[in-house]
């Protein structure tokens, strides 16, 4: 009976998937995560940085990503968020999800 | 959840790191900014432009938690709303029987709290310390008395190993410790003055004295309501008699503490000024009393008669009471290392043969923060004994709970299922399930705080006895309700949890297809039935015991009657009157009230013949018939038609009457085991019995039955009769013998003595029977108390087994069928049923029955004449426990017998 985790808005729950996407190949902190999404996506998808943080708040209070104190590149003290194990079932639950979306949409626009 | 919590409690921290990361987010951006051509504070802002509202993104972040917290907390709330709305009848009886547990708990800890570990309402009570000694037992071989104390005017309490403990000093011991002390800042003493006559304008009535020394409130700390406070000067022989009122007194005499300063009142008809007011809360150093005046103590002398100004001279008379103030930083062990040698030194010298020296008091410090001990030693133990069983109440309220969730459990299984399988949190359910049962508790515990409010009263009406004082600082306070808060939840936990992380066990998914429950939950099912059983066995037993020591004082033979006797009492001295007049105001008033229509017979004794709280004063010392000491007599001053009006049998001679004079030849009449004893065959009456101290013969006139004087858990001692008139009396008890209620005569006794003389106040105005009642008052109480707590428990305990019965033979209907279907007879089935109701209950006394021999023995002292393991108790106990087991467990068994096989296998 709990409450479906909330959903971003402009694609549901993408920018959540993307984040543990991005965090299921490696550990980032969160100015990382904006460049990674950003340079993977050829600069196509900008994640608006406000909505960063209380996403992360979010993923790491349903146990999803784990948030330690370490260190940047540039050696600064940042939290470097991992992914979970529930987090990684997560993805997968969101994965499929997605796959199903964009291929109802697809159909929907193929067929047209 | 617990993640959530461990967050709350680091919101702070939290909140600070969340700062820090979005601060180096805008550093990392402004930086990748900058290489890419802009300015160092271009970019600084451009950063920020793009993160927008760094304080609102923050601040949304935080909320993520906490408000996902919330709205799921009344989310749960809500849905257990629903629930238990769904399930009233359910929900019902776990509120009540939550409410009484937790109620009974809550009473029984507030009182403890009040008169247990409650500080005085003084300043800084921790440096306070209360000055005891300890000596080994007071008698030689003979059992005569070797010590140094000659004599006491208070109370001596038993120590360790027969040792003697009392807080009683001789003055001059007072005075030795107060000089240049090292260790106090103040010494200061007291004593009881025990109940006074206070006129004031006119009217009298009977108060509560307390004597003490000009430190006493300057040692306590305490500032007065209104005028001042009795200080050193008021406190010599000579100066001017004042006194200090409680606040109390000035509210009901004075209609207000201003009011009453510089005020005359009598007090045992001694003027005095009234220079003070103590504060509302304050209540003496003694948590059992509630002094309504305060005396200088030096004034006692004008009051109590010459011979208490003798008390302040002799080193061996013990009255004096002592606490003192510790300077600061000094600790009790270093007082009493200071202290201990200064007194022996003093006590050393008031020792006159060996016999004394070998055993001289020692002096003991403890902490007087809570004041005086004599509440703690009276009710400690009772209450810790109340509270085990209150709190084993609450354990069988909780199993019983428990169980009945976990039967519900069942009934939820799907629910459950559904839930975790469209992806709730396991979490998240047994959360769920948990708040449902805190809230029951919660529930439980609102309630139960007004079964406490009810419950304080009543218990401090049962415990205290009759003692107006005892009640006044007890009280529900919020120290108490946090505990019965976290009493509520701790309870929730318990019952809740369990069944919670049950019925969400993982591979529940196979009961979506299947209804029919595991093993675990049968066994903890049963687990939690031979858990009640047990416990109900304990309080049983206990019950048992205590009814038995009951019945066991009820049949005490008392040799003299119970009912239509009314009791009071009357101090004519204490208004003023002295010899030889006292004697025919006495003898007259006791004519007048024999007068009364419809009262057979009066008559009046020095010292009651039953009495609930001290015995009074009469001649102590060795008695002689012919040249042989008597052993274990006792001396009952009594007036004409004493044993008339108390129907004690007149076996040969005749009673004390209205011959007995001051000037005629003094009299005695003994009871007949004394005559047995003394004079073998022959007839006592004519014969001699000499009380040596007084240097007295008195003529013996008649033979008594045999009767219960004292006490009723003592040996019945021997008795010796004197005459009211032949000594020089004090205050007396008079005895009505009445036509019906005893009571109904009341209003005509009052009118008689307020004639006779209006300064005299009618006290202790009581029936015989509930006198009686007052001397086992805690026997009483305890039966009483224990019986409804173990038909309680009984209750609850059939009801869990009746549930748990119910609900296996509902699972197994089809077996039931088949069996029945292949002949079995509804005999065989009712007894497969009750077989297994037979064997939780043999389960629960095999294990029950062990502890109850070990713990009753905890209960040793409260037994009069009862083994603690008792085996008619244990039997009995055990029986009834087994009939209500097969009771409860009978209907569903005889439900299980009636069913329709065919019906049945349908089922299936």
């Amino acid at each position: 009976m709990g409450r479906k985790p909330q959903k971003n808005d402009s694609l549901p729950g993408s920018l959540d998937m993307l984040i543990l996407r991005t965090l299921s190949r490696r550990d980032l902190h969160g100015y990382g995560i904006v460049q990674f999404i950003q340079q993977s996506s050829d600069n196509q998808l900008l994640v608006e940085e406000g909505s960063l943080y209380p996403a992360l708040q979010r993923l790491e209070l349903n146990g999803w990503i784990d948030g330690v104190w370490g260190m940047t590149s540039n050696n600064r003290r940042a939290r470097i968020y991992k992914i979970t194990a529930a987090g990684r079932k997560q993805l997968a639950v969101e994965t499929r999800q997605y796959a199903k979306l964009t291929l109802a949409i697809a159909r929907v626009m193929g067929g047209g | 959840m617990l993640r959530r919590l461990k967050y709350w409690m680091e919101s702070a921290r939290r909140s600070e790191v969340l700062r820090e990361e979005i601060e180096l987010h805008l550093e990392e951006k402004a930086a990748e900014l900058q290489a890419e051509g802009m300015t160092p504070e271009r970019a600084r802002d451009e950063a920020r432009r793009r993160f927008g509202n760094v304080g609102r993104k923050q601040e949304e972040s935080r909320e993520i938690w906490m408000t996902r917290f919330l709205s799921e907390l009344g989310q749960d709330l809500r849905y257990g709303f629903r629930t238990m709305a769904a399930n009233k009848a359910f929900s019902a009886l776990a509120v009540l029987l939550l409410a009484l547990g937790i109620g009974a708990n809550t009473a029984i800890y507030s009182l403890m709290e009040s008169i247990l570990t409650r500080s005085l309402p003084v300043a800084d009570p921790d440096s306070l310390v209360v000055l005891n000694w300890d000596s080994p037992p007071p008698f030689n071989a003979r059992k005569e008395w070797v010590h140094v104390v000659h004599g006491v005017q208070g109370i001596l309490w038993p120590g360790d190993k027969g040792n003697m403990v009392s807080g009683m000093f001789p003055y001059a011991a007072f005075e030795t410790l107060r000089e240049d002390n090292p260790a106090f800042s103040t010494l200061f003493g007291y004593f009881n003055g025990r109940n006074h006559t206070l006129s004031i304008h006119g009217q009298a009535a009977s108060a509560s004295a307390e004597y003490v020394t000009g430190d006493y409130f300057r040692g306590l700390e305490v500032s007065p309501a209104a005028g001042r406070l009795v200080n050193s000067e008021d406190d010599r022989a000579g100066a001017a008699p004042v006194a200090v009122i409680s606040f109390v007194t000035s509210q009901n005499r004075f209609g207000g503490a201003p009011n009453a300063i510089g005020q005359s009142v009598l007090v045992n008809n001694i003027p005095f000024t009234v220079i003070g007011v103590a504060p509302p809360e304050f209540f003496g150093v003694d948590p059992a009393a509630a002094p309504d005046i305060y005396l200088p103590m030096h004034t006692n002398s004008l009051v109590d008669g010459s011979e208490a100004a003798h008390m302040y001279d002799n080193g061996n008379f013990y009255w004096i009471e002592m606490m003192g103030r510790l300077r600061p930083g000094v600790s009790i062990a270093q007082a009493q290392a200071a202290l201990a040698p200064r007194f022996h030194q003093w006590v050393a010298t008031t020792a006159t043969t060996d016999g004394e020296r070998a055993k001289l008091p020692k002096l003991i410090l403890s902490p007087g923060s809570g004041g005086l001990g004599s509440l703690r030693r009276k009710y400690s133990k009772p209450l810790y004994v109340l509270l085990m069983m209150a709190g084993l109440i609450l354990a069988i309220t909780c199993a019983n709970i428990a169980n009945l969730q976990l039967a519900r459990a069942s009934a939820r299984r799907r629910e459950m299922a559904v839930r975790l399988s469209l992806g709730a949190g396991r979490l998240r359910v047994v959360r769920q399930l948990v708040t449902e049962s805190v809230m029951l508790a919660s529930l439980g515990g609102a309630f139960g705080v007004l079964f406490a409010i009810w419950g304080v009263r009543s218990l401090a009406l049962l415990l205290s006895n009759g003692q107006e004082n005892f009640a006044r600082h007890v009280e529900l306070n919020w120290n108490v309700l946090g505990v019965t808060a976290a009493l509520s939840v701790v309870c929730g936990l318990l019952f809740g949890l369990a069944p919670a992380i049950q019925s969400t066990r993982p591979g529940v998914m196979s009961a979506l297809k299947n209804d029919h429950g595991g093993g675990p939950r049968r066994r903890a099912q049963h687990a939690l039935v031979v858990a009640q059983i047990a416990i109900s066995f304990l309080i049983l037993v206990a019950a048992g015991l205590f009814v038995r020591t009951l019945n066991k004082l009820e049949s005490v033979q008392l040799g003299y009657a119970r009912e239509n006797i009314l009791l009071f009492s009357l101090d004519a001295r204490q208004a003023g009157h002295r010899d030889p007049e006292i004697t025919t105001f006495y003898a007259d008033l006791r004519k007048r009230f024999e007068a009364i229509p419809g009262v057979s017979s009066a008559t009046l004794s020095q010292s009651a013949i039953i009495n609930a709280d001290h015995a009074g004063t009469s001649y102590r010392g060795p008695m002689k018939i012919g040249g042989v000491t008597i052993q274990g007599a006792s001396v009952l001053v009594a007036g004409p038609r004493f044993l008339t009006t108390m129907q004690i049998p007149i076996l040969a001679g005749r009673e004390i009457d209205d011959r007995d004079q001051p000037g005629s030849t003094p009299v005695a009449v003994i009871s007949e085991r004394l005559a047995r004893t003394y004079f073998g065959g022959e007839n006592p009456v004519g014969g001699r019995i000499t009380f040596v101290d007084e240097k007295r013969d008195l003529e013996i006139v008649g033979v008594s039955g045999n009767l219960q004087y004292g006490a009723l858990k003592e040996e019945s001692p021997m008795t010796v009769f004197t005459a009211v008139s032949q000594v020089s009396p004090e205050g007396m008890t008079f005895a009505l013998r009445t036509a019906g209620d005893p009571l109904t005569y009341v209003k005509s006794v009052h009118e008689i003595a307020r004639d006779a003389d209006s300064r005299i106040p009618v006290t202790n105005v009581i029936t015989q029977a509930a006198e009686i009642d007052r001397t086992i008052n805690r026997e009483l109480t305890f039966a009483k108390l224990c019986t409804g707590f173990a038909v309680l428990a009984l209750l609850i305990a059939s009801m869990g087994l009746y549930g748990t019965v119910s609900y296996n033979v509902a699972r197994e209907v089809g077996e039931i069928g088949i069996r029945m279907a292949l002949g079995a007879q509804r005999g065989a089935v009712v007894w497969m049923v009750l077989r297994r109701v037979l064997l939780l209950a043999g389960l629960g006394l095999a294990i029950s029955v062990p502890v109850a021999l070990s713990a009753s023995h905890l209960v040793k002292s409260f037994l009069f004449e009862t083994q603690p393991n008792d085996p008619e108790t244990l039997v009995v106990a055990g029986v009834v426990l087994v009939c209500a087991a097969i009771l409860a467990g009978y209907a569903p068994a005889r439900r299980a017998s009636r069913m329709d096989p065919l019906a049945a296998l349908r089922h299936e």
